[in-house]
């Protein structure tokens, strides 16, 4: 089966899903920060009581707003955050995710199970190593690091 | 597969690395992009992306801001050659974790910039596999 039918007819659950992390709508912008800092993840999702996303704020999302400045740490991250984002449930296909991406460039995209409450995180990142297992025997072997190939051969 | 060149890699972003963090900032918020690549004499010296903003300047702004990125940026970026297999660049994203590959050709001259989107793409239009 090709790559592209096979996301049309598997589901999201079959990425490998990155725990979302999550903050409070009173949580500040620092402290916001302060989890993706250290997940070492570009987005954290604004979770009610019932761990329903009502929100995300991301890295391009703070980019933005230091571009006018310095960004209000103290402030609630809910009044930064975007309401309206990228979502799918467990059972869509992978494909709603491809084309979230290819046509509006989405970064992350925000599961949710059959309740509605988060389930995990996917989006470019996901995407990406879902093709690679597409292709094992290609992007396995490939040169990685900074150091270019060797000019010359190596051994006798 | 076919070559990174087949792979769209421009337009891209660039900057020199003497330029301040604040203009870095507001570069990336103007053009719309997650990464610049910095440049000087039309060679690939580093990269500037939201999570170097996020990691080393978000809570430190004003400390940090008139600073010259060439002293924040990832000095050491993993990039491909645009001979390279396309595969190359699917693995720096899925294997190595970086979701913006810079291009160069082979004198080592910076090309352009391959995205996740490019590459879907890329994937789109050229595996019917």
């Amino acid at each position: 089966m090709g790559l592209h039918a096979k996301m049309s007819t598997e589901p999201v659950s079959r990425l490998k899903l990155r725990p979302a992390l999550r903050v409070n709508p009173t949580s500040t912008l620092r402290e916001a920060i302060e989890v993706m800092r250290e997940g070492q993840l570009g987005c954290v999702i604004v979770a009610d009581s019932k761990d329903r996303p009502a929100g995300i704020f991301t890295e391009a999302m703070l980019r933005n707003l230091m571009a006018s400045g310095t960004p209000p740490l103290a402030e609630p991250v809910s009044s930064h955050m975007a309401e309206s984002f990228a979502w799918v449930k467990e059972t869509d296909s992978i494909e709603t995710v491809l084309d979230g991406m290819e046509e509006k460039n989405v970064r992350f995209v925000v599961v949710v199970n059959k309740s509605g409450k988060i389930a995990g995180l996917t989006g470019q990142k996901g995407l990406m190593e879902y093709v690679a297992e597409h292709f094992p025997g290609e992007v396995m072997v490939q040169r990685l690091g900074t150091e270019p190939y060797p000019q010359q051969r190596e051994g006798a | 597969m076919q070559p990174v060149s087949a792979i769209q890699a421009q337009p891209y972003a660039g900057i020199s690395p003497d330029e301040t963090i604040e203009a870095a900032v507001r570069k990336l918020s103007h053009e719309n992009v997650a990464c610049l690549l910095v440049e000087k004499d039309g060679q690939l010296v580093g990269v500037f992306s939201d999570r170097d903003i996020l990691n080393k300047a978000a809570l430190e702004y004003d400390h940090v801001k008139d600073q010259p990125i060439w002293q924040v940026m990832n000095a050491d970026p993993v990039f491909v050659y645009d001979t390279d297999s396309a595969a190359a660049a699917l693995s720096v994203m899925a294997v190595s974790g970086f979701r913006h590959v810079p291009v160069l050709n082979l004198e080592k001259k910076l090309v352009g910039i391959v995205s996740p989107q490019r590459v879907c793409r890329f994937l789109r239009e050229h595996s019917q596999e």
